[in-house]
Order: structure tokens, then C-alpha cells, then sequence
């Protein structure tokens, strides 16, 4: 019964499939980029208290968001590879990570310029920036130590483990703001009737922008993991066939 | 599943368990260190001892800021609606500062009881809204926004 789950691990089936898909995320990421982004910027209402600053949410909370998830893909992999020995599972996670470094590393500097606007300051040492901070310096440590570990194999396992461990710093993120008291604000809880705080006309752009910036994530790690697999796969008959034709 | 492998999920599915539960009970006992500031009615059950610096957070009580003509000098009362904390501060105030605004000011307690803070920083809360739907909102009287923005002690 688990053969199917040996199939979906097969790198040549990914390459073949994420081939066939690829123009239509570009095209969709494309276009909810160009819809949120003009939203955002040009008819969201000011804020009554932020005014125009308010427009960097759009950009700072999709990519925060998305940084959450990073973690837990990379341990859902990590645990594939570690069980399963599933190779395709560990070129996702040894992709993700820079990603997510790069992710994070966005949601900080964008929540800072927001910071040094409204709040006064570029920093502060509270749970949320804290813990965000901790999940940048974790993402740094799974790649330093692929590349410490000379051995693929090895490497995959010590990475697996790190990123099931740092798991546990995803929920402190996303709760640090209910568990202490913090600078960050909690989370926005929407209305849906436009006469309250955080109506549709400020949430919907935000959530065109969230999934467009999800688009942009599964198409960068999909164009970097094949970029790994043609490299791991090197040796496979199908790649050298696939190099000869291009 | 074979065997071997169902041995494997289950360890780590063992250690990722065993590591929240440890996680979970080192933020516990570590709660307090955690918080980034006092709130007036800490302060006001003596929790914090003069010259300490610390952060206290809370709103700034309306009708209790004065500031002088030729200084940069400011006087406010910060409040959580149950206590206050006197605060004098010297310096450049966020745009955001103004009369029931969340703020966290950094700073310490002198023997008078009066928090000379060093920092201010503006603290704001979760509402976005234009200022069409914030005047439609105090018209009816629904809101007081500002209100749900008290730090949680």
C-alpha cells in the first residue's frame, strides 16, 4: 500500500510534473502580484491613526506568515527522509532553507522600517522579534551545517533533526504576543460587515497579497529543487537524456 | 509500514514530544523575564524597586500631559484604568504619542515614586480602520477602540 508514496518521491516524476505546472503558478503569481500590489498601494484607505503606513503591512505580514511555514515543511521532509529515506523529500527541505532565511529575513527588515515609523524604533527585544529572530539564526544553522557535512546522507539526517527540533519556535512565534506582553501588536481579527475595524476593504488586498506571496514561494523552491535534482540526478539516464536534448 | 521504519517515526515522534514538553515548561518558568514590561498596577503593588530599569507599559491618561513651552520636556501619567505611574521624559515623542495611546516607556523608578523614563515608544493595537469608519464608530458610540488596546497584565 505504500508503493504510491514511494512513486510521489520519485525526482523524475516531480521534474515532469512541476515542468507541466510552472506556467500556470508563474501566471497566477503574476497576476495576484500586480492586483495586490496596486490595491495595496494606490486604494486601501489610509489609517486613521498610521495613514499611509499602513500600506507596508502588505508586504511585511505575507512574508511573516510564510516564514512560519518554513519550519514545519522542512520537518514534515526531514521526517520523510529520516523514515522513509526518500530522497526527493531532503532536496526540498536543503532548498527551503535559504528560502526561508530569505523569507524571514524580509518580515524582519520590513517590520522594522514599519517599527521605526509608528513605534519609534527599529528594534526592541520583545517575544515576537525575539523568537523571529531566534527562527533567522535557526534557518542559518540548518545551512551552515549542510554545508559543514561533507556526506549527503549525514547531512540530510543532522538537518533533519535540527529542523524537527526548531519546529517548537514556530509555535512561540505565533503566540509570543498572547503569552507575554509585547511591543508587537496581537493578531488582527477580521470583520467581515465594513463598519468595523479591519473590514474587507483592508483585508481582502492583504489576502490577494498573502497568496500571491505563497506563489512566489512554491515557485521558487519548485525552480530551485529541480535545479537539485538535475544536479544529484546527474548520473541518471533520464537527465543525461534530458541534458543531450536541450 | 515496515516494522523498522514504524521504530524510526516513533523515536522521533518521541524526542519532537519529549522537546515541546521541555520548551513548553522552561517559557513557563521563564514567563515573567519574558514580559516586556510592567504594567501601572505591578508597579503599584511593588513589584519593581527604585532605580531599577525597567519598561512599564500602559495608556497615557487623558487630560495628564503637560509639556513646558521652551523644553523638550513632557509630564504624563501613564494608566492600565486601574492604577497610574507618573512619568517625566525629556526628548523626542513618537507621532503616535497622544492622550489615551498605548505607550512602553523605558526608564526607572526614582524615590518619589515619579518614573523618569529615558524612551518612549508608542505601542498600538490590532484595528486598522480609515478615518471614515473611526468617526462612524465614535459617532455611534460603539467603539472605544482605545480602550481594547490595554496592555493584558
Amino acid at each position: 500500500m505504500w508503493t504510491w508514496f514511494h512513486q510521489l518521491g520519485s525526482p523524475k516524476w516531480f521534474y515532469e510534473l512541476t515542468g507541466r505546472w510552472l506556467p500556470w503558478l508563474v501566471a497566477a503569481m503574476s497576476l495576484l502580484l500586480l492586483v495586490g500590489i496596486v490595491w495595496a498601494l494606490l486604494f486601501v484607505p489610509p489609517d486613521y491613526q498610521q495613514g499611509n503606513t499602513i500600506r507596508i503591512m502588505y508586504i511585511h505580514v505575507p512574508f511573516a506568515s510564510i516564514s512560519l511555514a518554513f519550519f514545519p515543511l522542512m520537518a514534515i521532509a526531514g521526517t520523510v527522509t529520516l523514515v522513509w529515506k526518500i530522497k526527493l523529500a531532503d532536496m526540498i527541505a536543503k532548498t527551503a532553507a535559504p528560502l526561508g532565511a530569505w523569507f524571514t529575513a524580509l518580515a524582519l527588515a520590513s517590520g522594522s522600517i514599519w517599527g521605526s515609523d509608528i513605534w519609534g524604533t527599529w528594534w526592541i527585544w520583545d517575544g515576537r522579534l525575539t523568537s523571529m529572530l531566534l527562527q533567522l539564526f535557526l534557518l542559518i544553522g540548518v545551512i551552515s551545517l549542510r554545508s559543514a557535512l561533507e556526506d549527503t546522507d549525514a547531512a540530510a539526517k543532522a538537518c533533519a533533526v535540527l529542523s524537527i527540533v526548531g519546529c517548537i519556535n514556530v509555535f512561540v512565534i505565533k503566540y509570543s504576543v498572547d503569552w507575554w506582553n509585547t511591543l508587537h501588536q496581537p493578531a488582527s481579527p477580521i470583520t467581515t460587515s465594513g463598519e468595523g475595524p479591519n473590514g474587507p476593504e483592508i483585508w481582502v488586498p492583504l489576502v490577494i497579497m498573502i497568496f500571491a506571496i505563497y506563489l512566489f514561494f512554491a515557485v521558487a523552491l519548485i525552480l530551485s529543487t529541480r535545479n537539485e535534482i538535475l544536479q544529484r540526478e546527474r548520473r541518471a539516464q533520464w537527465v543525461q537524456d534530458l541534458v543531450r536534448t536541450a | 509500514m515496515k516494522p523498522q521504519r514504524k521504530k524510526r517515526l516513533g523515536i522521533i515522534l518521541f524526542i519532537a514530544a519529549g522537546l515541546s514538553v521541555a520548551v513548553g515548561l522552561t517559557l513557563f518558568a521563564l514567563s515573567q523575564n519574558i514580559d516586556l514590561f510592567y504594567t501601572p498596577t505591578q508597579v503599584a503593588q511593588g513589584e519593581v524597586n527604585p532605580g531599577q530599569r525597567i519598561r512599564i507599559g500602559g495608556m497615557v491618561k487623558e487630560g495628564s500631559v503637560l509639556s513646558a513651552q521652551d523644553s523638550l520636556r513632557v509630564e504624563f501619567a501613564a494608566t492600565d484604568y486601574a492604577h497610574d505611574v507618573p512619568i517625566h521624559y525629556e526628548g523626542i515623542l513618537p507621532d503616535l504619542f497622544r492622550e489615551g495611546q498605548g505607550v512602553v516607556v523605558e526608564g526607572s523608578i526614582n524615590s518619589a515614586g515619579v518614573f523618569q523614563a529615558s524612551r518612549v515608544l508608542a505601542k498600538h493595537d490590532e484595528n486598522y480602520m480609515s478615518p471614515e469608519v473611526k468617526a462612524a464608530l465614535d459617532a455611534s458610540g460603539a467603539s472605544s477602540a482605545n480602550h481594547q488596546l490595554q496592555p493584558e497584565s
